[in-house]
This record gives structure tokens, sequence and C-alpha cells, in this order.
């Protein structure tokens, strides 16, 4: 690792040196709106960077699936190393899309989630090239569709699904924020509760309730639930809307929600308590609420003490960045759930993630493209193969 | 009239999609490449269309060889921003300053022909919020690939940004259509052909752009067609379809004052050319009038109509770019 080590703080400035590349690439994948199911634009203006780079390979799988494999110099001896980032974007496709690149910053919807880190994987491989860097292994960089909400990780379980063959190591690409560094996942379910009341038809209501205060009901069982405090466990109340207008009783109302815990038992065991305050209220108020899930994901982790955790923390550091360890989900849980070794890097800093006037910071995020260039040359060198 | 010309010199970028081609062809043809932005308060855009620019037809690929701003007097942060991003930046004041100083694009794009030194000139406007490489190489694609073609004008459908969320189709720019359209269909019917004359992006040879008049301001589009079609014939003139361009909305009252200074511009030319007589000057003032506290006033902005001669009739610039005059 030394030798790895010694070269990352050089990276920093060379990598600068093409920074309009990345800068393009960032604005070009950007500025292509990608709304979770909705991806094929972007998918197409990945590849097309990828295949201006001349990526050995570029290409889409059967689930479309953008995809572009520098060839390693190993020729199959070691498995493939897998860099993504995730595609979609929570924004709808029809707002204004056009990012502003100012002097120091660049700002725009979805800049930080995750134009950014879909950029930065567009530039790889002119990074590679211009750092004069070859690796053993396959690198596999892949945008993935359908990751967020709804979306539910889809494109990524299909990916790893689909593909034949073990995978050394990866590394999950995040626009920010700089400095994280997640290698452990918490089950989650993820939920929506629906409450509507029928306007006509079934029995008759004598005091007609109203969707919203029959959801506050719902809230105030949720957050009367004995939590323990081991193993952690908590219910996020992230989303809510309803009604119609001011002097209208509100007629359907939903509440999105989130239990979490590093304990696949107790979010099992937090979900059916969940719902059966939903079947409870539903029955004693004479409405229909509805519980679904919209995804859930298994706890997974690596140790700290794993040798890919390790090492990205030397790498972290001897570029003077300080590790921020927290629960990542995304496309981690998905890799670390079938025994792959893998880590979520952010590349910089910046504000506002989830608005329009969303914006980042670009020196920073030299740094950040190092980190995640010396954590692809440490799985390269074998961190990986020793677990 | 002839309709051909729509077909035969009409193109889409995607078939100059390969650039390395482009690339051999200028090779082959021993050609330097300049592009020009002139600028006027556009620090929200012009950073983004140099580093696109640079990143795929400087770095990338060889095809441009020199990014020139040329800057009417921002006061905004427009010239650090182009600095910082490596283009060579001037204030059109300190180009040839013995000959004047106008303020107006037109003034950019002529003395833009000064400190370049580009066989080719691709002039593109600086306020474009969707700028793609396509912008430059697909209006150099005719210019490469066709040795009759020397100037190359780009169309699109121009979506506007409406407010701060929503952008809009507007199909035709407004002046196009209102008062070019009609005028060249009066006059020169054939001209009708060019979809978007009033466009802003635009690539020519030297050869051509340094032997005629730039006006100084907003008739540059109009005359450069016009004078290209005189001395050269439409033949040597192509359209690029280049798909889309968004771009910030104007008010009609703008529009006015640019609709007035190409009326001068037009009306001078074909004055000049015998196709009509004028018994009158014309005024110089565009009046317009805007209600202020319940009561009417004037609102006067002076269009001169000054024109720069071809710039190869300028001393410095034939022997700073060792041309003939």
């Amino acid at each position: 690792m030394e030798h790895i080590l010694k070269k990352l703080p050089a990276f920093v400035d060379q990598i600068r040196q093409i920074q309009e590349v990345i800068i393009s690439n960032i604005v070009l994948i950007g500025q292509t709106p990608a709304p979770t199911y909705h991806e094929e634009a972007r998918t197409e203006i990945f590849l097309e960077r990828l295949s201006d780079a001349q990526t050995d390979y570029c290409a889409t799988n059967d689930y479309n699936i953008p995809i572009g494999i520098i060839k390693g110099s190993s020729e199959g001896s070691f498995p493939p190393i897998f860099v993504v980032a995730h595609l979609d974007t929570f924004l709808p496709a029809d707002i204004d899309h056009n990012y502003i690149v100012r002097k120091h910053s660049i700002s725009g919807p979805g800049i930080l989630d995750n134009s950014l880190g879909v950029g930065v994987l567009a530039s790889l491989p002119v990074i590679f090239k211009h750092l004069d860097l070859k690796f053993e292994s396959d690198i596999v960089l892949a945008g993935v569709p359908q990751s967020i909400g709804k979306g539910n990780l889809q494109g990524i379980r299909h990916l790893l699904d689909t593909w034949d063959g073990p995978i050394r190591g990866a590394v999950i690409v995040e626009g920010e924020k700089l400095g994280r560094l997640n290698y452990y996942s918490e089950g989650i379910i993820r939920g929506e509760i629906t409450c509507n009341v029928t306007a006509t038809g079934g029995w008759e209501h004598r005091y007609k309730p109203n969707a919203i205060i029959i959801l506050n009901k719902v809230i105030d069982e949720i957050l009367a639930m004995e939590l323990p405090q081991r193993p952690r466990a908590r219910v996020i109340i992230g989303k809510i809307n309803g009604g119609f207008k001011h002097g209208v009783i509100a007629y359907n109302a939903r509440l999105g929600f989130e239990i979490q815990s590093d304990s696949e038992e107790m979010v099992k065991r937090m979900h059916s308590e969940i719902e059966d305050i939903v079947n409870g209220i539903g029955h004693e108020n004479h409405v229909n609420l509805e519980l679904n899930i919209i995804s859930n994901l298994t706890p997974a982790t690596l140790r700290y003490k794993h040798p890919l955790v390790k090492n990205t923390v030397l790498i972290m550091k001897a570029l003077g960045l300080q590790p921020a360890s927290d629960s990542g989900e995304s496309e981690l849980s998905i890799f670390l759930a079938r025994k792959i070794p893998a880590v979520t890097l952010g590349v910089t800093e910046g504000k506002n993630i989830h608005l329009e006037s969303a914006s980042m910071k670009i020196k920073p995020m030299f740094t950040g493209i190092a980190q995640l260039i010396g954590v692809i040359m440490a799985i390269d060198s074998g961190v990986c193969d020793e677990s | 009239m002839n309709h051909s010309w729509l077909k035969t010199n009409t193109f889409h970028h995607s078939e100059f999609k390969d650039i390395k081609e482009l690339v051999e062809a200028k090779n082959r043809k021993q050609l330097t490449i300049s592009l020009c932005l002139p600028t006027l308060n556009e620090e929200k855009t012009i950073a983004k269309e140099i580093i696109i620019m640079k990143s795929e037809l400087m770095t990338r690929f060889p095809l441009i060889d020199e990014i020139v701003v040329v800057d009417s007097g921002s006061t905004d942060n427009t010239l650090d921003i182009a600095k910082s991003y490596g283009a060579d930046v001037y204030e059109a004041k300190n180009i040839l300053p013995h000959l004047g100083d106008f303020t107006g694009k037109g003034e950019n794009l002529w003395k833009a022909l000064h400190i370049t030194s580009g066989d080719i000139i691709i002039y593109l406007d600086a306020d474009i919020k969707n700028i793609h490489h396509r912008f430059a190489y697909a209006l150099l694609g005719p210019l490469l690939m066709f040795d009759h073609i020397k100037y190359t004008k780009a169309f699109y459908d121009r979506p506007i940004a409406t407010d701060r969320k929503k952008i809009r189709s507007t199909g035709g720019g407004r002046v196009t259509e209102l008062i070019i359209r009609p005028l060249f269909s009066l006059f020169f019917p054939e001209l009708t052909q060019i979809l978007q004359p009033l466009s802003g992006e635009y690539a020519g040879y030297r050869s051509l752009l340094e032997k005629i008049s730039f006006p100084i301001g907003y008739g540059v589009e109009t005359s450069l067609i016009l004078d290209i079609y005189e001395k050269w014939g439409l033949d040597v003139i192509a359209q690029v379809d280049l798909d889309r361009r968004v771009h910030r909305n104007q008010d009609t009252k703008a529009l006015g004052k640019m609709a007035f200074a190409i009326l001068k511009t037009f009306i001078n030319r074909i004055e000049g050319l015998g196709k009509i007589k004028l018994d009158t000057e014309l005024f110089h003032e565009m009046i317009q009038y805007k209600l202020t506290a319940g009561e009417y006033e004037t609102d006067i902005y002076e269009i001169t109509g000054d024109e720069r001669p071809p710039i190869i009739s300028i001393p410095e610039y034939c022997k700073k770019l060792n041309r003939q005059p």
C-alpha cells in the first residue's frame, strides 16, 4: 500500500490539469434529465462519453444498464473491480436542468445526487490515461438506473444477478460528501401508508373522518412504539401529503416512512407492529387505510478491520481527509449482501443537495477523485483478496 | 425561385459526429481554426462554453486551435471566469484602440478577426445554456468536408427559459418571422431558405470574412448573409441543424431595438444595391414608450448604424496576419 499512498497527493494536481474534461462530463450528463424509470437519455450520453474516451468495451446489458469496461492486464486472472454510480435523480424531467459553472463551483438540480458521481465515473478512462495507470483487473464502470425511491435498487440488483463470475471489490461513487466512508448498511423497510375516505358507497359515516387526522393518529401510535437501544432501530416519518383545499375535509392522504435497524429481525418486527397499527385504525375509523412496502434492504456490513475499510481509511488520511462513517444504503447494501467487499465514497463538498439550487465545490473534487482512484488501486493490489 | 439550395446545403449535426474525420480534413487542408465568443455580462454561461469546447475540441480532439473571448465591457465576473478556464480574453476597446470604440456584438466579431489567427473563425453566442460541442463541430463540418462551402449558419429549435423552472419551445424567432423573412421574401426570395438567418452561431473562412464590412450591432448577422450572398452567391453558404438551443428570453422591447437595427442595416444594403431609392435620411433613434406613475414616458435608444469596413483594409491587420489588401 505504501507505494499507492505516496502517489496520491500528486494525483490531485494531475487530475486538476484535465478539469475541463471532468466538468464537461458532469455538465453534459447532469443537464440530461433522468427521473427514476426514465433514465434512457442519460444512459445514452453516459455511454457516449465512455465511448468518446475510447473505453475498451461500451454497451448496455439486457436491462439497459450502461457499462464500460477497461480491460485489465491479467486477462481475466483476477476478477473485475466494479465502480458504480446511480444514474437516476429524484427530479422531474420538465424542470430547467441547465447547470451554471462558476470559478469555484457548479450549480444545478441533481448536481450532488448524482450527476457529479456519474460525471466522474465517465471521466475515469481519461483520468487513468492521464495518470498513466493500468490495472490487473478489468475495471467495470456501471451507471445504474432505477436506484432511488421506488426504483428500490433494481438496476444494481439486476446487474449483479446477471453478472457471470466473481467480483473482486466495488466502489460506489456519490457526489457528496468528501470524507464519507460507508462500509455497512442497515436493514430498511421503506413504506407508504395511504388513507382514502370514500365519498359514496358502504357505511355512511356519522362524522366524516378526515384522512389527514387519521394519518395523524397513525403517526402518534408509531411514535409511541417502544424501540430497543440494542439492536438499534428507528422509524423515520419522512413524507406526508394529502387534502384538497383549506375548507374541505381531506379525503385522501399519504404518509411515507422508513424503518431502519441493524437487525433484520427488528425491521420485520417493527413492520409487523406498524401493520397492526394501520389495520386497527383503519377498522376503528371505517376508512380505507393501506400499508405498502416500496423497498426493503437487509442489513449488511464489512467489519472495520476488513482490509478494504482499513486501507480506505489510510488512503483518505494520506489525502488529508478525516473519514466519517455512517450507515450507507444504496448500491452498497446490494454488494455487501452478496459478500462483495464494497465501500461508498463521496467526491466533494456542496450544499442544498436535494434542491434545484444544489451546488458543488470544484476544488475538493480533485481530492475526492484521487481518493477514489486510490481505493481502486488498493483493490487491484489485492486488499479484498485477503478476505 | 430555386428551392434546391435548401436540399443540397442543409445539414444535420449528426452528419459530422465523427470529429476524428474533421480533424483529418483540417490537417489535410493545413487549416487552423479559432473560436470566438463575444460577451457582455455572461458569467452564468461563459465557463460552460469554454470548458466544453476546450475539453471536447482541443483536449480530446485537436480541432480548434484557440478560444478567444471578446468582451464589450462586462460588469459582472465574465472576464475573470473566462480567464480562469484558460480562454484568451480581450476587451474590445483595447483592440485596435486608435480606430475608436463602439459597443456591440458586430464590433466584437470584427475585432476578433484581428486578434485571432485561424483560417476559419467560429462565432458562438455566449448565452447558450445547453451548450454542446456540436455547436462548433457541426458548423465546421460543411466547411471542412465540402470545398465550395465557405460560410455556415446554425438553425435549431429554440426553447426559451420562461421562468426559473420551466422551458418551452418557441418555434422560429419572432424577429426572424416578423422582420427578416418578409424582407427576404420581398427582395431576396432565395434567402428565405436560410431558416434562421439571425442565429448567433456561424462559422466562415477568414478569406471571406475579412473582405466584408461588419455593422457594429445587431445587424451583423443580416449583413453577413447579404454581403456573402451578393459577393460569392448562395452556394458558398450552408446551414446546419443543431437540434435545440436554450437561451434566455428577451422582452418585446429589446426585440424592437434589435428589429430597428436590422431594418437599418437591411435598408442600407438594398439601397446600396440599387433595389430601392430613399428620398429621405433615416433617423437614428428607436422611440419606445413606457408607463411610469400613470404617465407615458419616451424611452429613446440611439442606434446609429455604424459599420466597420472590411478588415482587410486596415493596415495593422494586414501586417499582423500577413494578408494582402
